[in-house]
């Protein structure tokens, strides 16, 4: 059971990242990552609704007939989605007037229905959970470290406006690298997305072959050392 | 397949009142955040010492000529004399679409100050007009229709006298237009903009939480 856990969060973190691996959920990634406070916001408003909807459907998931379980994912998606929204419309005003437009773009994340259809559908609710909490992780990392990348090089700024997501304290959390627009403007405007994101999913292959090849190498020396 | 389709319309009715108890349990509050917000924004402008009516309340809405949509003129007042006139409006001219901006107005014309509310123009170059990004909108505060005249209310690329940013003349010029049609506007309704009756929506909840926690 413990192994498997681990297991679940490997998958979601790294061999089955949904943003650089599965590479679902594009429109709200590349969308939103002008910033790395953006990416934080939607990285755990996203974690929220894949965890809540693995496990409604893994509670589920012995009542669906399979004709209609695509209907019933969405419908528990975009009901949860909405829900979301109030909430966040009602007790945290500020930072949904700068998510506000791209929370309903949670919807269109087909990572959710993707984990719903691929994994809570089938395995109990315990495993749902670890796998939503993982895969909602591993996207949100993605979110941050784009976000950050690109609010980098496009404002020389980090964690700015970090304010309206953490509260008054959060000011402390910008850092200003770069005089006022001197920044890449490339970086913030949407082809630095595709660019970044780019960026990110060949250094994660070229990290993978160089192991590869690493252990391609032990395994080639060892029958000669035997 | 009865039992099926049964499944699905439970489901359907479940989620329905989920969000409609969800719903009813947020609106009050949505409401009275967003008239907070929006009493924040107008405050920016008219500090809260300088007037002692509803400002929220106190509201009407005008067709500008120039302008997209009906706009919403706010007015402050201290001990009923008029303080200053507010108006949120929406120009369709900019780079990417629609700016909103809020345009405050003493009542001899003067601007009292002029922010920028909401836009989609291009980040690090029409973005500009943000007061947090530079200090651009400021160069408006104390200007009236006739200081300058009403032909030099454009942009110095475009022959008129206020400042363009550098490659966003589109955006400067929609945001310099959309202040000169408001203060056209103003001072053809002069006598009567602080006389007409207020036609706010009576959604008096969340009125009471005036102001800023």
């Amino acid at each position: 059971m413990k192994s498997g856990n681990l297991e679940i969060w490997r998958q979601g973190l790294w061999d089955n990242n949904p943003g650089l691996v599965q590479l679902l959920g594009l429109c709200p990634l590349l969308a939103v990552t002008g910033t790395a406070v953006n990416g934080l916001g939607l990285g755990l408003a996203t974690l929220f609704v894949l965890v809540i909807s693995n496990l409604a459907v893994s509670a589920m998931r012995g009542v669906i007939r399979p004709e209609i379980r695509i209907p019933v994912f969405v419908l528990v998606i975009a009901t949860l989605v909405t829900v979301v929204d109030l909430v966040m419309q009602a007790w945290f005003s500020s930072l949904s007037q700068t998510l506000g437009i791209f929370i309903p773009l949670i919807v269109t994340n087909c990572t959710i229905l993707g984990r719903a259809e691929a994994f809570a559908s089938r395995r109990p609710i315990g495993d749902a959970l670890v796998d939503g909490l993982a895969q909602g992780t591993g996207f949100a990392a993605v979110l941050i470290v784009l976000g950050a990348g690109r609010e980098l090089i496009g404002h020389g700024t980090l964690m700015a406006d970090a304010h309206l997501l953490l509260g008054d304290w959060a000011h402390t959390l910008e850092i200003t690298f770069l005089p006022q627009q001197t920044g890449l403007l490339l970086a913030v405007l949407p082809p630095g997305a595709f660019i970044g994101l780019g960026l990110m999913v060949a250094a994660r292959n070229r990290i993978i072959r160089s192991r590869a090849e690493r252990t391609e190498a032990a395994a080639q020396t060892r029958p000669q050392a035997a | 397949m009865l039992k099926t389709l049964l499944t699905l319309g439970l489901i359907g009715l479940l989620a329905a009142a989920l969000l409609s108890s969800v719903h009813l349990a947020t609106r009050d509050r949505i409401a009275s955040e967003q008239q907070r917000q929006a009493l924040a924004t107008l405050n920016q402008l008219v500090p809260e010492s300088g007037y002692d009516n509803e400002l929220i309340e106190d509201r009407f809405s005008a067709w500008i000529s120039g302008l997209s949509s009906p706009s919403t003129i706010y007015r402050a007042r201290m001990e009923s004399e008029p303080v200053a006139l507010l108006a949120d409006v929406t120009t369709p001219d900019g780079y990417s679409g629609d700016i909103r901006l809020l345009v405050g107005i003493e009542p001899d014309g003067e601007v009292i100050g002029v922010r920028i509310l909401e836009h989609r123009e291009t980040p690090g170059l029409g973005d500009k007009i943000e007061l947090k990004r530079t200090d651009w909108l400021r160069q408006f505060t104390g200007k009236s229709l006739g200081a300058p005249p009403a032909e030099a209310w454009a942009a110095d690329r475009r022959g008129g006298a206020f400042d363009t940013l550098s490659s966003a003349t589109i955006t400067s010029a929609a945001v310099i237009e959309a202040v000169r049609n408001v203060l056209a506007w103003y001072s053809a309704n002069r006598d009567n903009a602080f006389e007409l009756e207020a036609q706010s929506s009576a959604s008096s909840s969340g009125s009471e939480d005036k102001g800023k926690q």
